[in-house]
């Protein structure tokens, strides 16, 4: 009896879920991971009762595959299947990309996939399927030890060598690297370039109007002294200020650029970057409490007195890591 | 027709200073971090975020280590923001400070570490640019601004904590 199966994405995956129903015809799992069948393959055909499928050596008609598992690292085979109008399922953490990416949609594609992603449809999906038709015994839902002795034969059949498994450890190494790469330009793109087109721009104006005297007269004497710093830090720990101050560090950011323009002038001494780095920053994450807390999964009642605990220890953590940076930072840059 | 060409030329002069200081950032700034924020992150994704959740909740019992090791495993590994969802394997009464000293962390770790906040460089980076252009070497501000953060989480922890504490009695 064929058994319909939801596959959700993985942490970083993409995608999904996926409800995938088996039928007479179309019941092949095509594992194109390669060579062999790979768990997550050989876990959709236990419980689908379809049959796993090794693509590197036998290869099935497209209209006999219900679901492709490829670790493709994104740029041939993720998109290959999509656009067959295949459901694809990705062992690897990509998304869109590739060449195919335009074919690589929700609603076909899901990745990241692990063994645990893969779970029984529920009631009414399985309703939806096709009756089960009058079939031997043997073509019924695998039992665990038939489909893992089935497997066994595959690969024995077909026994991975040194190379194969070299080039496939290689091969996500690789992947991994390349994805690395991937999100990394995507960080630059999506935020430090805009940041730097942002501030090079207002400490463009700032300099070039003479507004920048008025800050080399005003902010650096205050940064270039420990009592001045301590003041800037507790200004930013005030419990009604620190909020405000917070979201995206944008504040702490520009100030610390407008502090580096003057450090790199020679009106800061060097060795104050760090006491200023923590005096400009006394308020971080003061706009984050609420949210941080229930990303850790903290009760209602201890959000509620969580932020005004983490908001008055600002006033006097902030202080005290000032003193404490200035202390270290004796010996900096002499 | 002078004085408007005066006042065009004005008008560009004003953002020419800020072209400057665009392109040494991303001549200066960026190939530097790109190449960094790779390596880092290629090494993170083959030792995989599951491996230190073991070490991490054990970390957890002791005071000392629930504010260093905890927050700044959490910080390299699972970066801002999903740093804090290291919160679930402290006990209930301490998440409040483990959340201080996580967040306080966001920016200490970007000297050596730019992936794990790659939205908010400039805090240190802002400053730190200056420092370069006097042609000081940055790796020991980065290295005492990593070492200092883990002092500073350390003691917030611990205050954060004594405050939450009293505050629930």
């Amino acid at each position: 009896m064929y058994k319909s199966i939801l596959i959700t994405k993985g942490k970083s995956g993409w995608g999904g879920p996926l409800t995938i129903t088996p039928t007479e015809k179309c019941h092949k799992i095509l594992c194109v991971t390669g060579g062999g069948i790979h768990p997550v393959a050989q876990k959709i055909a236990e419980m689908t009762g379809g049959e796993a499928v090794d693509g590197f050596s036998t290869g099935a008609p497209d209209d006999e595959v219900m679901v492709a598992v490829v670790d493709c690292g994104g740029t041939a085979r993720c998109g290959v299947y999509p656009k067959k109008g295949i459901f694809t399922v990705n062992l690897t953490p990509v998304g869109k990309s590739g060449p195919l990416a335009n074919f690589i949609t929700e609603d076909i594609y899901v990745s990241d996939v692990k063994e645990s992603c893969i779970q029984f449809a529920d009631e009414s999906a399985i309703n939806a399927n096709p009756a089960p038709t009058k079939k031997s015994p043997s073509d019924t839902a695998k039992t665990k030890a038939q489909a893992r002795a089935e497997l066994a034969a595959m690969n024995n059949g077909r026994k991975k060598n040194i190379v194969t498994r070299l080039g496939i450890g290689v091969g996500s190494v690789v992947n991994k690297f390349y994805q690395a790469g991937r999100e990394t330009i995507e960080m630059v793109m999506k935020n430090i370039l805009p940041f730097m087109a942002f501030v090079s721009m207002i400490l463009g104006i700032i300099s070039a109007s003479g507004i920048g005297n008025v800050i080399a007269h005003t902010l650096s004497p205050l940064a270039s002294t420990l009592p001045g710093m301590i003041g800037i830090s507790i200004v930013c720990a005030l419990p009604f200020i620190s909020p405000v101050l917070g979201p995206g560090a944008v504040i702490a950011q520009v100030v610390g650029s407008l502090l580096g323009v003057e450090i790199g002038l020679g009106h800061i001494p060097p060795q104050y970057a760090l006491p200023a780095l923590f005096a400009i920053n006394a308020q971080v994450g003061a706009d984050f409490v609420p949210v941080g807390l229930s990303l850790g999964e903290a009760e209602p009642e201890t959000i509620e007195l969580g932020v005004p605990a983490v908001l008055y220890s600002r006033l006097i953590t902030g202080p005290a890591a000032v003193i404490i940076a200035y202390l270290f930072s004796m010996g900096l840059y002499s | 027709m002078e004085i408007i060409a005066a006042l065009a030329n004005g008008f560009i002069e004003l953002f020419k200073a800020g072209a400057a200081t665009f392109v040494a950032w991303v001549t200066g700034i960026i190939p530097l971090v790109i190449v960094l924020m790779t390596a880092v992150s290629s090494v993170i994704k083959i030792i995989g975020e599951d491996r230190v959740y073991s070490l991490a909740q054990t970390a957890t019992k002791y005071t000392l280590t629930r504010y260093t090791i905890v927050p700044i495993l959490a910080v390299i590994f699972l970066v801002n923001p999903m740093c804090y969802t290291f919160g679930r394997f402290v006990e209930e009464k301490y998440k409040p400070a483990f959340y201080d000293a996580a967040v306080s962390f966001v920016h200490p770790v970007t000297g050596l570490f730019p992936h794990a906040n790659g939205g908010e460089l400039f805090v240190y980076m802002g400053i730190a640019a200056g420092i370069n252009q006097l042609g000081l070497p940055l790796g020991e501000l980065a290295i005492r601004y990593f070492a200092v953060g883990i002092i500073v989480i350390l003691m917030r922890g611990i205050v954060t904590e004594k405050i939450y504490a009293m505050m629930k009695k």
